[in-house]
């Protein structure tokens, strides 16, 4: 039934986890008229608890770190966690800093990585839709191939 | 107010010595460095007498000694007077605290206290900002010597 949801309309609930706000800026973009994710039924939920994914942004430092924790373990499951940005697939340039130590996957399961500094808004609709393809085969966008 | 009459009265009300050294970098930027214990009464001059506005302060670890910087700004003419402090004890650095004059200051002071080690005396609210609440006592991240305590820190890409 949730896997149903994600696949007709997901709820993302948006999780900033120290960034610079640029990611932010990006996914609210998508949001907007000109990208308009609503047409894949995506909406933005206010609270966790309304969540189908998350979307974490950011590099994850110490103090955010158990917060983040605390959202994944408070989504109602199965949750996809879609990690958005290079500071949130790997800290980027972050990667020395004393408060940042672990990257986000080694904190959370995470499903979809985007790359990029920011993403541009099409690379965040394709890995949600990516998000969406190996939910409904079970398997890679490339093994479909 | 012309930047003449702010050096001038700034030399007048501290002449034992204290200001070491004036130096003007750009038209619009000046910097003085003095004497750490006269911090309080210079902040006091600045932005009672001669209306300047406390901006920040920034400090940077010299490796053998700690400089901390106090900008004020002066509007009306556009420029930034700096004066710079040289905490020589490396072990203890110590000043006093400014807060109690100008209330902006006080979180910044806070942030320094802790990024770098050095105490405000006389600070009234002296609790940690910025660092998480695990974050071992003593250990202080912008120091040139810091290393890396936490065990369990991955600093590699995982490729």
């Amino acid at each position: 039934m949730k896997i149903k949801t994600v696949l007709k309309s997901p709820w993302i609930f948006h999780a900033s986890s120290g960034s610079c706000n640029n990611c932010d800026i990006e996914i609210v973009d998508c949001l907007t008229p000109r990208f308009d994710v609503e047409r894949f039924g995506i909406l933005l939920a206010g609270s966790i608890r309304h969540a189908d994914v998350i979307l974490v942004t950011g590099s994850c430092n110490r103090q955010a770190a158990a917060r983040v924790k605390k959202l994944y373990e408070n989504a109602p499951k199965p949750v996809f966690v879609v990690a958005i940005g290079e500071c949130s697939l790997s800290r980027g340039m972050f990667i020395n800093s004393y408060n940042c130590p672990v990257p986000l996957d080694k904190i959370i399961p995470v499903d979809v990585y985007v790359p990029g500094c920011p993403p541009k808004p099409e690379a965040i609709i394709a890995g949600i839709l990516k998000l969406m393809e190996k939910t409904k085969t079970g398997k890679k966008p490339q093994e479909n191939k | 107010m012309t930047k003449e009459n702010i050096l001038d009265s700034i030399r007048e009300n501290f002449r034992n010595g204290h200001i070491t050294d004036v130096r003007e970098r750009t038209p619009k930027r000046i910097y003085i460095t003095v004497t750490p214990d006269i911090i309080c009464g210079l902040t006091k001059l600045v932005t009672h007498d001669l209306h300047g506005r406390f901006n920040t302060l920034s400090a940077i670890d010299m490796r053998t000694y700690f400089e901390i910087l106090y900008h004020f700004t002066f509007d009306e003419i556009n420029l930034v007077v700096t004066f710079r402090t040289k905490l020589s004890d490396r072990q203890n650095p110590r000043i006093e605290s400014i807060s109690n004059i100008i209330e902006g200051a006080n979180w910044i002071e806070r942030e320094t206290a802790e990024l770098f080690g050095i105490e405000f005396t006389g600070h009234p609210d002296m609790r940690r900002l910025l660092l998480p609440d695990e974050w071992p006592q003593g250990v202080y991240p912008l120091r040139k010597d810091y290393k890396e305590w936490d065990k369990g820190a991955i600093r590699d890409r995982g490729i």
